[in-house]
């Protein structure tokens, strides 16, 4: 065995390492800094590049209707024409994207519903600003251009049995196509909805049931008739004011009856309802804590309330000066204390929308957000939903299909893959539970019974799992764990990616269980490749050249991985983007979910030169760089199970030679946390030919003319001990 | 003689021979409390120093309870406390459980495990606890 390491080796690591020190250009849009008026000012086209989505526009309109919107017109033949219609993604929806961060995006729509362009502002996805360029993006967006806004627009495939138009997903980016797609269709139709493109939804009146309970605030606020809002200034950016509210609101329906009585008393009820048409509808709102006002200043200078607004499905319902009434005071008994007051009129006919008590809406006060790492401002909606309780209504409450969430969606159509992915993983848990029987039927010459397991889940892990499903586990997904756990955990963003779910939990199970190494050592799609590429070299005559870092330099250099690790991980507390930025240390982005020449060449040149290196050296990078398997080994420690030894293994060195993962020290003992879990020396410890204790005490019996017993749990023969001959039956 | 069947020396603590109730409660309290009287004798100075620090960690989780701090110096606490916890129990409680976590196994802790276990017990510690001051609305971020 050779203990030196080549010159060339030595040449193209040093190669690598300047690689890494290459800065490499950012996106443009990454976290880009747009102007704070770009949210605000009435000219929006001034501050946003409306021309570039809507051609042939040359004049636009301020921003008008809510949400907003700006018109867009040509001149032609002296005239002025409507070309379209220009959004700003964030004035009508915040739906974030994987990053927890809105896609801020520009849509232009022509006059009869098109798109007619997509320009995204500003994003803070990860993945694109290192793994996949940003013009996978751009084109993406394309797909919308030319679609009708009503279509039944979805990523993945088109199905026309079911009138479904699908656009090509990014591979490695579905979360944040998906969330693109929301966006689009959310901006778009609503704009279309305002303007008149698209019909308004029909909603069936509600048939308002009165029950002449008496009922006091506490009472209400119980069976779900007054409902809170409540926005703390942590969540738009502030510091805490001492456990103050930024803003607490309550709201309810007053056209109901019984509610309305109670809240209003009798005569203002009674006056309040003559005031109202049959379609129109009201609700009370009054802030009980927080300095904010609610009614905000905007409603002096445009008659507009821009605080505060009514949604029902994808209709939004907006307040002016005339759809305000004063509260003078409220009767329910128990009611707070409150220091700011309105009856808003809900008057769907002004807003091309219908309205519907008997169905859900949502009351929403509209904030802006300090980011606290840019200062930059952005628009947030906070909001309740009402529904008003089921007794008030003639009938109940009507039945609703609600969508299907995207994550289910996505189960729904990968279906197959899912199952055929299930199903490796449990099988390979099966196979692994069956080691013993396995090794047992292996020898140290012949190793196929278990390697052919090994080898089979390697190709279909690199294949299938690393390029066709690219799901690659990685640091970052741990990094965001981490940070979901303090801060936001959704389990809808973890379902998205069914593969990576499925994949964690197998991780989480069998590090427990049996140590790391069934994952990294079986299952890595990377390190199944890393691996391959030795044995494929060894197998092809390049065996001479093949070598193993002396032990002592192993045993400092596997500590490489960890300290990675660490840095992450507190790099992370400070830059989940620079985390991100640095955990391009795992070449598993360019190797698998962007592709070797798909990337600028210092990633390329990493990645290549890792998978070249592991031509000459078993698992070069798995040994001593990779963050994820010093992160998987430190639970490792406390596997449940781990593989046996001998007493006698403390002065042999046979299994410790031929241990690729350089996981047996000295003294005969396995390092579970280094160890991979190929199961050679499972193999020798019951080879009786080739493990020595074993093939000791077999010469000995077979010299002596003893029986060979089968070997024990314990792994040696089983003893043999002579029974006492049977007493001969008493005469 | 080494014993090649475990990663590092076998080790007997206190408890190993108690029953099964006896096991589980000293075990917890291990968790729990990184002190022996032992270690204490060996490194009084060190281990007074543990029991303020454990004091300050402990303000600490009542201060964000109160939500008077912010989640970064709610990290920077218990990682600086999960630091200090490794010195201390080397000192004082140096050993890990091998195998099955049910079983009554124990070996001798280096640096590495005890990285390994302190890191991995206060991080479910810390979790449970972040999780139940959010989802008491005591603490938001």
């Amino acid at each position: 065995m050779k203990t030196t390491i080549p010159a060339f080796l030595r040449n193209l690591l040093g190669a690598v390492s300047l690689a890494l020190l290459v800065p490499t250009a950012l996106a443009d849009a990454y976290n880009a800094r747009l102007p704070d008026e770009i949210n605000t000012a009435p000219d929006l086209c001034s501050y946003a590049p409306c021309s570039e989505v809507l051609p042939g526009a040359t004049e636009f309109s301020e921003r008008k209707g809510r949400p907003f919107y700006v018109e867009g017109y040509a001149q032609r033949d002296g005239r002025r024409e409507l070309v379209g219609y220009v959004m700003l993604s964030t004035d009508i929806t915040d739906i974030p994207a994987y990053s927890g961060k809105p896609v801020v995006t520009l849509i232009g729509m022509g006059p009869q519903g098109h798109f007619a362009g997509v320009k995204i502002l500003k994003h803070s996805e990860p993945i694109l600003l290192l793994g996949i360029p940003e013009s996978a993006m751009v084109k993406f967006n394309e797909q919308y251009l030319g679609k009708f806004v009503g279509a039944n627009i979805e990523v993945g495939r088109t199905r026309p049995g079911e009138d479904v138009i699908g656009l090509d997903a990014i591979s490695g980016a579905t979360v944040t196509v998906i969330a693109q797609n929301q966006v689009m269709m959310a901006s778009g139709g609503a704009v279309a909805r305002q303007v008149g493109i698209l019909e308004p939804v029909v909603r069936e009146p509600a048939r308002l049931k009165e029950t002449g309970a008496a009922l006091d605030w506490g009472a209400l606020v119980k069976e779900g008739s007054v409902k809170r809002l409540t926005v703390r200034p942590e969540q738009v950016g502030l510091p805490r004011d001492g456990g103050a509210p930024f803003i607490d609101l309550w709201f309810g329906y007053l056209n109901q009856p019984d509610v309305g009585r109670t809240l209003l008393g009798e005569t203002a009820w009674r006056n309040l309802m003559t005031q109202l048409r049959e379609d129109e509808h009201a609700l009370f709102v009054l802030r009980s804590g927080g300095r904010e006002s609610f009614k905000g200043s905007g409603f002096v200078r445009g008659g507009l309330y821009d605080r505060v607004q009514v949604r029902q499905g994808s209709d939004t319902f907006t307040f002016r000066d005339l759809d305000y009434r004063n509260l003078y005071g409220l009767a329910a008994a128990g009611a707070p204390a409150y220091d700011e007051s309105a009856i808003f009129i809900i008057r769907p006919e002004h807003q091309s929308a219908s309205f519907s008590a008997a169905y859900p809406w949502k009351f929403v006060f509209l904030g802006n957000r300090v980011d606290r790492a840019t200062g930059q401002r952005s628009f947030a909606n906070f909001d309740t939903e009402f529904w008003i309780p089921a007794h008030y209504l003639e009938g109940g409450r009507p039945a609703i299909k609600k969508p299907t969430p995207v994550w289910l969606r996505v189960w729904q159509t990968r279906a197959l893959e899912i199952g055929l992915f299930a199903v490796l993983l449990v099988a390979v848990a099966a196979v692994y539970a069956q080691r013993d029987r396995l090794t047992r039927a292996s020898t140290h010459k012949n190793k196929w019974p278990v390697n052919a397991f090994k080898y089979t889940a390697w190709v279909i892990s690199i294949g299938y799992v690393g390029f066709h499903l690219m799901a690659q586990p990685s640091i970052t997904q741990v990094l965001t764990w981490f940070h979901a756990l303090l801060f936001q955990w959704t389990w809808e963003l973890f379902l998205t990616d069914p593969f990576i779910f499925l994949f964690w939990i197998f991780i989480i199970v069998t590090v427990f269980l049996w140590g790391r190494g069934l994952f990294c050592g079986w299952l890595c799609p990377f390190g199944s490749l890393s691996e391959l590429l030795y044995k494929v070299g060894g197998a092809i005559g390049l065996k001479r050249y093949q070598f193993k870092l002396p032990q002592a330099l192993h045993d400092r250099l596997k500590w490489i991985k960890y300290a990675v690790f660490f840095g992450l991980l507190a790099v992370s507390v400070f830059s989940m983007t620079l985390a991100e930025m640095l955990a391009e240390v795992e070449p598993f982005k360019t190797t698998f979910l962007v592709g070797l020449f798909n990337r600028s060449w210092p990633y390329t040149l990493f990645a290549a030169s890792l998978l070249g290196l592991s031509i000459f050296i078993e698992r070069p990078f798995c040994k001593y760089l990779c963050p994820l398997g010093a992160a998987l080994a430190m639970p490792t420690t406390f596997r449940w199970f781990g593989l046996k030894r001998k007493q006698e293994c403390d002065s042999c060195k046979a299994c410790a030679k031929g241990c690729g993962s350089l996981a047996i020290d000295k003294d005969g003992r396995i390092d579970p946390r280094e160890c991979m879990l190929c199961l050679d020396c499972m193999v020798l410890y019951t080879d009786d030919h080739a493990c020595p204790p074993l093939a000791q005490e077999r010469k000995r019996r077979t010299k002596a003319g003893l029986p060979l017993t089968p070997i024990g749990a314990d792994g040696y023969y089983i003893p043999i001990k002579p029974v006492p001959a049977a007493k001969p039956a008493a005469a | 003689m080494v014993n090649p069947t475990m990663p590092t020396d076998p080790v007997e603590p206190p408890y190993a021979g108690h029953g099964t109730l006896g096991l589980i409660a000293a075990e917890i309290w291990d968790h729990l409390w990184p002190w022996s009287r032992r270690g204490f004798a060996g490194q009084r100075a060190l281990q007074a120093a543990g029991l303020a620090l454990a004091a300050g960690a402990t303000l600490m989780w009542v201060l964000a309870a109160l939500g008077r701090l912010e989640a970064g110096a709610i990290i920077g606490w218990w990682f600086g406390w999960s630091v200090f916890e490794v010195v201390v129990r080397l000192g004082s409680k140096p050993y890990v459980k091998e195998g099955p976590w049910w079983g009554r196994r124990y070996r001798r802790a280096t640096l590495m495990d005890m990285l390994c276990y302190v890191g991995f017990k206060n991080l479910l510690i810390g979790a449970a606890l972040f999780i139940a001051l959010k989802s008491t609305g005591l603490l938001v971020l």
